[in-house]
């Protein structure tokens, strides 16, 4: 009976009004709500680009402490350190903070076992990649630039190998210190096991990587803990496979394999390289900008 | 006038209501919210204009790109800013008035300066002592949110009159005004000075944490991890909002759907845009998929319903007025203007479905989310959104959620039509709104 009388209800015309109205708005709200989850996930291609850095063997998440502050001070820039350590039994405990706004953070990612060897390596990388799961989960960036101090560059080889995922991240530039691709072997003939896993599983790392890897020499043939053919030996692995990989001899004072990392030599490659995204001069837009957003 | 009821429960409730408009309090407070019905209704025009049109994040600016006049803006902003703040911004002042004049004239006093005693006493009570702006209130309490302290208050100076003066002859003409004036200075005086009480009480206490604030910070921080958690405590602040709006507070969720998003909420968004999609993200019982997307339509206690229900079965002009009315702000959920006008506010009879409807819909919309019927809003909804718009805008536009408001609306509606027969039903019985003869 209602459905009859509802035609003659005076108020019918106030009703289709309402439905009328409700679709009219509904067209656009539905044009608007697609743009706008678009433009928020393109804000998950945040202007975060961190530099995720790994200490070598034996050396804690406060390796490079050193390392921010005299970049901060030396270009005047203000980079936020944050610095994870990542336990035996996978959990993650974080000190230092991320500052909002901040484009370009440092990002430390240490082991509780830090120690050296094939095996231990491995366990190190599958501990990285928690930490880079919480990371990306947590700032919700999808470019970085990567930096690995001896050991660390080795981590960073299998992590690329093994779990990363170029499509929904992009490595934009490795720098990596005095890494042992053949560990202690002088002749990169005599391959050791783990450069045979590496070269094996080259074809997995992303083919637009820019790698810079630096080693250090004194007296010709090593850094006094790494010898060069071992530094070396890093081209079987990246050379023909991605985009460009130069490897660069640091000699003189402070090239030892330890010291390097406070050579002024290295704080100008690494600057150029992993902050200023290979653009050479310092005083680039991009550096002026984050300068005084940062001040 | 011969009623037939149709069952016993609607008996029982149409006399329960009866009852409770023999009581004097009830009647002053139903008289009281259709006094300041007008202005409820323009104060929530201009709440469009505020939060809808121009307001930062509002559904308008958001979905339709607008006039970037700064200038025009500001002005325009400016002006609504006026117009509210002394519309329903300052409804309890007139609330207070109306209570203090109806209780003053029911025991025939002085009705007139009860009423503007009434003004004096609030804002006095209200007065903030503040160094910084040497006149100035506490803007809350003028507000809806005063409305029920502000007609106790009102009641209460009436009473005054009622213990501290004698009657107003009537046949008396102007002449003895200050005749008149003079029998109720008494009245006024204690008045006052009950109120400098108030305010000092108020003032200090003002700046401490209010309860509110505690509920707030547990609603926003407290997160279960079970789904059965979740969906309890979405329940429970839910209830907690209604009944608090019912009394004309503002409880833990608005209906704007400004209020900071919680935990949850933010993994989902999060999960949603990791995923691409809305689809079993992780907390698919947050207040907003669940209490914003589907319960707040036409505003707090889903009264777009009841706007319909009054549309298709109502018979009664005043109702009927009412509604259309309160057809355009409901759409952008204001309900202010409906809240006084019918009013739902204190009113026994919609009580009931004012905490009904939005329950239904809700849990409707957790079955249908649990199913995996449709995907649980995660995505950002713009500030008054128009209630059933809400679900398709915070899914990314999913045909099922808008399915599923349509039906929401069909059940608010069908849960208030019984109640809309059951207020006219009484209104026949028992008329509130036309003066009655003065006893």
């Amino acid at each position: 009976m209602r459905s009859r009388t509802l035609r003659k209800n005076k108020n019918f015309k106030y009703l289709v009004a309402m439905a009328l109205f409700f679709i009219l708005l509904g067209i656009p709200s539905y044009i608007w709500t697609k743009k706008n989850v678009t433009t928020l996930a393109g804000r998950y291609n945040s202007p975060m680009t961190p530099i995720i850095m790994i200490p070598g063997s034996s050396a804690s998440a406060n390796r490079f402490d050193n390392l921010v502050k005299t970049i901060n001070s030396k270009y005047g820039e203000h980079h936020s350190l944050l610095k994870m350590t990542v336990h035996l039994d996978d959990s993650i405990s974080y000190t230092g903070k991320i500052r909002a706004n901040d484009t370009q953070p440092f990002i430390v990612v240490g082991f509780d076992n830090n120690k050296d060897g094939y095996s231990n390596i491995q366990k190190q990388v599958q501990w990285f990649n928690i930490a880079f799961n919480a990371i990306k989960k947590r700032y919700r960036f999808n470019t970085f630039n990567a930096f690995g101090h001896s050991n660390g560059g080795l981590i960073w080889t299998i992590f690329l190998e093994k779990y990363f995922d170029d499509s929904t991240m992009t490595l934009n530039q490795l720098l990596t210190v005095g890494t042992p691709y053949n560990f202690e072997e002088k002749n990169s003939s005599n391959r050791t096991q783990m450069l045979n896993d590496l070269i094996k599983a080259r074809d997995k790392i992303p083919k637009n990587l820019t790698y810079y890897s630096i080693a250090g020499t004194q007296l010709y043939t090593d850094d006094g803990i790494v010898p060069l053919g071992s530094v070396d030996a890093g081209k079987y692995i990246y050379e023909g496979q991605i985009k460009h990989y130069t490897l660069v001899t640091l000699t003189g004072s402070k090239a030892q394999h330890s010291d390097m990392i406070a050579s002024n030599q290295f704080i100008n490659i690494f600057h150029q390289y992993i902050i200023g995204n290979g653009v050479t001069n310092p005083d680039s837009p991009d550096s002026k900008q984050s300068a005084i957003a940062n001040n | 006038m011969n009623i037939d009821f149709q069952n016993k429960f609607e008996k029982n409730l149409i006399h329960l209501a009866l009852k409770f408009q023999k009581l004097l309090i009830y009647r002053i407070i139903q008289k009281t919210l259709l006094l300041v019905f007008p202005f409820a209704l323009f104060g929530s025009f201009i709440r469009i204009i505020q939060t809808v049109v121009i307001g930062k994040e509002g559904f308008l600016t958001d979905v339709f790109p607008t006039i970037n006049n700064d200038f025009l803006n500001r002005q325009i902003e400016n002006i609504c800013a006026g117009l509210y703040n002394l519309s329903l911004g300052f409804i309890s002042v007139m609330a207070i008035f109306g209570a203090a004049k109806y209780t003053a004239k029911h025991f025939k006093r002085d009705d007139q300066l009860a009423g503007v005693t009434g003004i004096s006493f609030y804002l006095i009570v209200d007065y903030s002592y503040s160094k910084l702006q040497p006149f100035s209130f506490h803007p809350q309490i003028l507000g809806l949110r005063g409305l029920l302290f502000a007609m106790i208050s009102g009641i209460f100076i009436g009473w005054i009159f009622k213990k501290a003066s004698r009657p107003i002859p009537i046949s008396e003409s102007e002449q003895n005004i200050w005749q008149r004036s003079f029998i109720s200075v008494r009245p006024i005086v204690i008045s006052l000075l009950v109120a400098i009480v108030l305010s000092t009480l108020i003032n200090i206490t003002y700046y401490a944490e209010a309860p509110g604030n505690f509920i707030n910070a547990v609603a926003s921080e407290y997160s279960s991890k079970s789904n059965l958690g979740q969906i309890s405590k979405t329940l429970i602040f839910s209830v907690y909002t209604l009944v608090m709006s019912f009394l004309g507070w503002s409880g833990t969720y608005s209906s704007l759907g400004v209020e900071k998003m919680d935990k949850l909420s933010t993994i989902n968004l999060n999960y949603a845009l990791d995923h691409h999609t809305a689809w079993n993200a992780p907390n698919p019982f947050t207040s907003s998929s669940l209490y914003h997307a589907f319960a707040t339509f036409g505003g707090t206690g889903a009264v777009l319903g009841l706007i319909i229900a009054i549309l298709i079965i109502s018979q009664d002009k005043d109702y009927q007025t009412v509604a259309r009315w309160s057809i355009i702000p409901s759409l952008f959920n204001i309900s202010s203007g409906l809240m006084t006008g019918i009013p739902i506010l204190f009113n026994v009879i919609f009580l009931i479905p004012f905490i009904l409807a939005p329950l239904a819909n809700m849990l409707m919309a957790a079955l249908a989310i649990q199913l995996h019927l449709m995907p649980p809003s995660v995505y950002p909804v713009p500030v008054g959104t128009p209630g059933p718009l809400t679900a398709f805008v915070g899914t990314n536009g999913s045909w099922q959620a808008l399915g599923f408001s349509i039906l929401a609306i069909v059940i608010s509606t069908l849960i208030y039509i019984p109640f809309v027969k059951m207020a006219i039903k009484v209104k026949q019985l028992d008329d509130l709104t036309s003066e009655e003869g003065e006893h």
